[in-house]
């Protein structure tokens, strides 16, 4: 194992356990209710994993799109360069071409973020509920999404791809980053409680 | 002061917790609030609320908040921002979940208003109005000190004047009668002030054949504890109406039109209570519905020729699941039925929720915040807005005289009662 290797090793060790904690922390939320419920929990929570997600489907969305794509798109940039750190740490190799093909995605998640982080901070009501954390958890992503990117189309890269990673990693607990492990929890329960009271579903 | 509201912080239910961990200050959610589309102050938006509560919630609930504060803009709470907070709280939001079912995250900012609401609770920071109701309906059992003798007074009175207008001598207005099928649970404010809306109801269950009564005490459906979030005295409040139906031995509970009553009876009672009920919880909305649909009650939408339009309670609609009842009603007892835009769950507060009629040191906003519903029914042209809520009836009375909107405000009931075709003359 190289020594950017076992730093991302450590890394996502301490990001795991300490995410994992920080959602324990919060304690386990109570299964169904009292009140007889008049619709579906679970076609609440299917609803919010599924169609919630469409730009339509909500006026937040839908009145800001642009912003809302680029979050999308930041997002999914995201899970695949993470997906794509993880490897790094297998003993498996990636063929060429699947790294030449995620290398767009990686410039263009990079883009989004880097317009969401201008948008932050030139947006007047945006910057006022801006926090130092948003800007470096923000850079931190694009950090480690530009020498993704890089590493795609260079593997030489891939050390420096590997620190970005351990990088983000380490400070994911400490900010609004962990919102990765939180948001499933508030999504799944916000497709309950509509659900369950036959709004959504 | 501090202290106490701390605590509440600290025995956070884990459901808040996830959405203060999930906020990522986007603030996609601001122009779902009526609040912020009105005053366009940074404030006022979802997030910045939400915001509020989050910055303590790190300070007392994250390492990082405690270590490297100024990362995450984590604060101490100060009787300064005690106050800050009241003021967004309560003078900013009426937690009418429009911002909830809007998060693009899917977080829920009005839950997370809620726990600043039960930390001011603890520090004893509720604005005076809401507390003097809370107090009241603790002490005598309704939020208006309405003494039985008065309700079963004017329930008389009201029984008389039904048979002398209608002619006939059967209508009643039962009180207090043990083994009937139905409680009708009342909000006072109708036996003050709306009793029209009562005897357009007594109307019904006669038209309807219902085996029902009213109760002279504990007949109290609003819950100003539920507004102000303070658990212990919404379950005192809530458990006095279902201990005296459960007395009265009825299959189903039925709460006037009363978007809160309704919320806090039918979902958040069984909850704050942690049991389930012996009897149904429904509103009188679904009730009518199902007379019209069952053909128990005839409508004849001729009777009501004028325009109507419908404003739909938050805490009904959005947060109640009550969303077609009331417009199959209307189809058939309006002749020109007209919805505002937008409707059903995405409509717009009146600006009245979430206690902010009872909080007079916020009315001038409350009343600026309902410029929208104002303009939304104007729009519509509607000549009477009809809305299942006598809360909102109050606001968008206020609305009706401050924006010179020339409407008629009328409760489901007494729209349905004026088309309704009486027994000896239906089919």
């Amino acid at each position: 194992m190289t020594a950017s290797a076992a730093v991302l090793l450590a890394a996502l060790i301490v990001a795991a356990a300490s995410l994992a904690r920080a959602r324990s922390g919060i304690g386990s939320v109570r299964g169904p209710g009292y009140a007889a419920a008049r619709g579906s929990e679970s076609a609440g929570v299917r609803y919010a994993f599924t169609s919630a997600f469409l730009p339509w489907a909500k006026e937040s969305a839908g009145g800001h799109l642009p912003t809302y794509l680029a979050g999308i798109v930041y997002h999914a940039g995201l899970f695949a360069m993470l997906a794509r750190l993880v490897v790094t740490l297998l003993p498996v190799s990636v063929p060429r071409v699947l790294d030449l093909a995620l290398a767009p995605l990686l410039g263009v998640a990079l883009a989004c973020g880097l317009g969401l982080l201008a948008k932050r901070l030139t947006t007047p009501t945006l910057r006022a509920l801006s926090q130092p954390d948003d800007v470096v958890a923000n850079l931190l992503v694009d950090l480690a999404l530009a020498s993704a990117a890089g590493a795609a189309l260079s593997p030489g890269v891939s050390p420096a791809f590997q620190l970005a990673g351990a990088l983000l990693l380490v400070y994911a607990p400490l900010g609004k980053l962990r919102h990765m492990v939180f948001l499933v929890t508030s999504r799944r329960l916000w497709g309950q409680y509509y659900g369950r009271r036959g709004v959504r579903g | 002061m501090t202290a106490p509201a701390l605590g509440v912080l600290a025995g956070l239910d884990p459901r808040v917790a996830a959405s203060l961990e999930s906020c990522v200050r986007c603030n996609l959610c601001a122009e779902s609030c009526h609040v912020f589309l009105e005053d366009g102050d940074p404030a006022s938006a979802p997030a910045a609320k939400v915001d509020r509560v989050a910055r303590l919630y790190r300070r007392y609930r994250t390492w990082s908040g405690r270590v490297v504060p100024w990362l995450t803009g984590a604060r101490d709470l100060t009787p300064g921002i005690l106050e800050d907070l009241k003021e967004a709280a309560f003078g900013r939001c009426t937690m009418c979940g429009r911002c909830t079912l809007n998060c693009a995250v899917g977080l829920d900012p009005a839950a997370v208003i809620g726990l600043a609401r039960a930390m001011l609770v603890a520090a004893g920071k509720v604005p005076a109005g809401i507390q003097a109701n809370v107090a009241a309906a603790l002490e005598t059992g309704n939020s208006m000190r309405i003494p039985p003798e008065e309700v079963r007074e004017t329930l008389a009175w009201l029984e008389q004047d039904l048979r002398e207008s209608t002619g006939d001598p059967t209508v009643s207005l039962p009180v207090d009668r043990p083994g009937r099928r139905v409680l009708y649970a009342l909000n006072p404010r109708e036996i003050k002030f709306f009793p029209l809306s009562i005897q357009a109801a007594g109307l019904l269950f006669h038209a309807a054949h219902e085996s029902w009564t009213l109760t002279s005490t504990d007949f109290d459906i609003t819950n100003y504890a539920y507004f102000a979030c303070d658990r212990g005295a919404q379950a005192a409040i809530s458990r006095k109406l279902l201990e005296r139906a459960e007395a009265l031995g009825v299959e189903r509970l039925v709460v006037a039109e009363c978007g809160h009553g309704y919320r806090s009876l039918r979902w958040e009672a069984p909850e704050v209570l942690g049991r389930r009920l012996p009897f149904e919880i429904v509103s009188f909305v679904e009730l009518l519905d199902e007379y019209v649909a069952g053909g128990r009650v005839t409508l004849d939408a001729a009777r009501n020729r004028e325009r109507v339009t419908l404003h739909d309670p938050c805490n009904l609609v959005r947060n109640g699941g009550v969303i077609e009842p009331q417009r199959r009603v209307l189809r058939r007892a309006a002749w020109d039925f007209v919805e505002m835009t937008p409707n059903r769950e995405h409509a717009y507060c009146c600006g009245g929720g979430g206690g902010l009629l009872a909080a007079s040191e916020y009315a001038a906003r409350r009343v600026a915040a309902g410029r929208l519903k104002a303009e939304q029914i104007r729009r519509t042209g509607a000549k009477v807005v009809v809305t299942p809520c006598h809360n909102c009836i109050d606001q968008l009375l206020e609305l009706n005289k401050h924006y010179d909107l020339g409407v008629e405000i009328r409760t489901l009931a007494e729209v349905a009662a004026d088309a309704l075709i009486p027994p000896n003359h239906a089919g």
